[in-house]
């Protein structure tokens, strides 16, 4: 026994010391600028990279890495100058507060013209001093208040859930009645979905029978609150949150008896959810209503992407990976047009122009245009589970 | 009638896996006369352990818990040694910062070896039953038959056998337990080694009903607290009645007064409970 307990420490330790070595190497990768005459440009990230939400942080990074390593094979050109792209990577454990502070200093030791963030939270506080600092946002959060304060350089990359309210709410009524039960996650993100939804819903001439929330970080069991929604006879239940914890309500739901159907918030992946039951199928998902998957979505640049991702991290990316990707590329080409890799300003000018250059292969969403307030203007789609497969729908 | 009966037993499963983990914090309190942050962490490796012997190496579900147990039950001794031994001659504030540091490093380690992602934990007993108008998957029943039944076992341990009421002994007076011929050193190692056994175990039976990933120790740690200064810290039976106390309030609660308040509820009952009995429901010492 004892054998043992010295081989864990031993394993511990060489644990322990692969990581010294890991981030020895990162910061190593950092200092090595303009070694061979080449010119670097310091792309800042600021997300949750351990903690409840690391998951989704990494899936984030992964997407920007894997752009960033492409581009980096050629090296992209402005002013007649060699570029290549490097990654600043900070943990902000999803915590506004982090984010603010890494930014700072990110701007002041790495220069860096824009920062990525995954959270409305964090972007926010970012807004208060970016204009300043003459950086770009690069804000993943589908909360339209986001771009409606006014920010001048702030972009928003996913389409806003405003889309999605009005043909959820079509297509779960239609289907399934017009009883609504609510229980969205206790987030901000997670209330905001649902003071759009519940209106419209009402709107529409249905009834909100149980309204309450789900706090992932508390709840061990959902069979409390879900048998007191279930206890209202609802016919549309309204989730959301991670898509394994969504997933987890969903099947328990279900074993209550529930059969109805989902509004999944669009935090929620439904292919994810998908991975998580015990069938690995749709079946316990039947019914539900969300985002399209990004696997499944028919944008040209989805194959190529879908299949490098997966010799480098072994799984299906999310959306969030193919959005960063993607803005990476955006941004690139949106750099050459401007002609600085610094001016923020100018790189926010001509967005437009990288959106236009981006070539057909990398589109892993067509993105049309950006409105002048900084968001994307994505055609909206989603995806319905009808008959245990994902049946793809079009907003208008 | 019907939602009465389903959220007593949902009340039922969730206050069992309280009182595994409030057991074992218990326990360590006893000894330690400290709160052991780091058993949330302990409770956290217990659910990925068994969850790498089932997958990784394809083992039924009650021999990987019984690795788990003995894994974890290992890791919590020579968290004792390791740290907690050297530092028996300190302040408590340096035991508090000592066991917040094995928190944060646990996590850290269980986040560079299995991932930041969440795992499913599936076992043969996912079915769901209705059975007079409550409904309960095997699991669920697994939880609550099992918990009760470690629950005897520890009782009988620490009452009927020799080495059990030398844990007793040390908890109520360390000196007087050393003064009768008590080896401290072996208890310590004991009652650690207990408190990591209970919390693979609660974390193995609950995490088919939920999720394994790194911060999973925190859903369960800040009640575990509440129901010791409930049920009185360092009390056997406080932690089980405490344990029980809580799921009640919490499934109870939900259902009848509000779901938002239902955490509410759970404080407003620590508070009501604390200024009727400030030592807590069963005062100190009685284990």
């Amino acid at each position: 026994m004892k054998h043992v307990g010295v081989m864990f420490m031993f394993g511990l330790l060489l644990c322990v010391l692969s990581a010294c070595i890991d981030s020895a190497g990162n910061n190593g990768e950092e200092s090595a600028e303009a070694d061979n005459g080449e010119n670097i440009v310091n792309i800042g990230f600021s997300g949750p990279l351990s903690g409840a939400s690391a998951y989704y942080g990494e899936n984030v990074l992964n997407g920007l890495n894997l752009a960033v390593d492409e581009i980096n094979e050629e090296g992209f050109e402005v002013n007649g100058e060699t570029y290549r792209l490097n990654v600043v990577a900070l943990d902000d454990e999803y915590l506004p507060n982090e984010t603010a502070s890494n930014a700072r200093r990110m701007v002041q030791e790495n220069d860096t013209p824009i920062i990525f963030n995954p959270h409305s939270g964090g972007i926010s506080a970012l807004q208060v001093f970016n204009e300043e600092e003459n950086f770009l946002i690069g804000g993943y959060s589908s909360e339209p208040a986001i771009t409606e304060t006014g920010n001048s350089l702030t972009i928003r990359i996913p389409p806003s859930y405003d889309g999605y309210i009005e043909p959820f709410t079509a297509y779960s009524m239609e289907r399934f009645g017009d009883k609504l039960a609510a229980l969205p996650p206790v987030t901000q993100y997670g209330k905001d979905w649902a003071e759009a939804l519940l209106p419209h819903w009402k709107e529409e001439g249905g009834d909100v029978v149980y309204n309450s929330s789900i706090d992932f970080s508390k709840d061990t069991d959902f069979y409390t609150i879900l048998t007191n929604a279930l206890e209202e006879d609802p016919d549309v239940l309204f989730i959301g949150g991670p898509s394994e914890p969504t997933a987890k309500v969903a099947q328990q739901a279900r074993d209550l008896g529930f059969e109805g159907g989902f509004i999944v918030m669009d935090q929620a992946k439904l292919d994810e959810m998908k991975n998580l039951a015990e069938s690995n199928s749709y079946e316990p998902f039947e019914g539900s209503i969300g985002t399209m998957p990004l696997v499944n979505a028919d944008y040209p640049g989805v194959p190529a992407f879908v299949e490098k991702y997966r010799e480098e991290y072994g799984e299906a990316p999310g959306s969030e990976a193919g959005f960063h990707y993607l803005t990476m590329y955006i941004f690139v080409e949106a750099m050459k047009a401007a002609g600085t890799v610094e001016d923020a300003e100018e790189i926010r000018a001509h967005i437009q122009d990288g959106l236009d250059e981006l070539p057909e292969d990398k589109k892993v969403y067509v993105i049309p245009s950006i409105d002048e307030n900084g968001g994307f203007e994505i055609d909206v789609r989603y995806g319905a589970v009808e008959d245990g497969d994902i049946v793809p729908y079009e907003g208008e | 009638m019907d939602i009465l009966l389903q959220q007593l037993f949902n009340g039922l499963t969730i206050g069992s896996v309280y009182s595994l983990v409030a057991l074992g914090l218990t326990l360590v309190y006893g000894i330690l006369h400290i709160p052991n942050f780091a058993h949330g962490a302990l409770y956290m490796l217990g659910g990925y352990l068994t969850l790498t012997m089932m997958v990784y190496f394809g083992m039924n579900y009650w021999v990987s818990i019984l690795i788990s147990i003995l894994t974890v039950g290992l890791i919590s001794v020579l968290m004792e040694r390791i740290v907690f031994h050297p530092l028996r001659h300190s302040t408590p504030i340096q035991h508090k910062v000592a066991a917040i540091g094995i928190l944060l490093f646990l996590e850290a380690v269980a986040q560079l070896i299995w991932g930041p992602d969440f795992r499913e934990m599936s076992t043969p007993y996912g079915q769901a039953v209705t059975l007079g108008g409550v409904t309960f998957t095997w699991q669920r029943l697994i939880i609550v038959v099992s918990a009760i039944g470690v629950m005897v076992l520890l009782y009988l341990f620490l009452k009927k056998t020799f080495t059990g009421s030398t844990i007793i002994a040390m908890a109520q007076n360390r000196e007087g337990a050393s003064l009768v011929g008590i080896n401290t050193n072996k208890v310590a190692i004991l009652t650690f080694f207990v408190a990591g056994a209970l919390a693979a175990i609660g974390a193995s039976l609950s995490s088919p009903i939920n999720l394994v990933f790194p911060g999973m120790g925190h859903l369960v740690i800040l009640k575990a607290f509440v129901i010791i200064i409930i049920g009185g810290m360092g009390s056997i039976p406080g932690a089980i009645l405490g344990g029980y106390i809580l799921g009640f309030a919490e499934s109870i609660g939900a259902t009848y007064i509000s779901a938002d308040y239902k955490d509410i509820i759970a404080f407003v009952l620590l508070i009501a409970i604390l200024s009727i009995k400030p030592q807590g429901i069963f005062a100190k010492g009685v284990a």
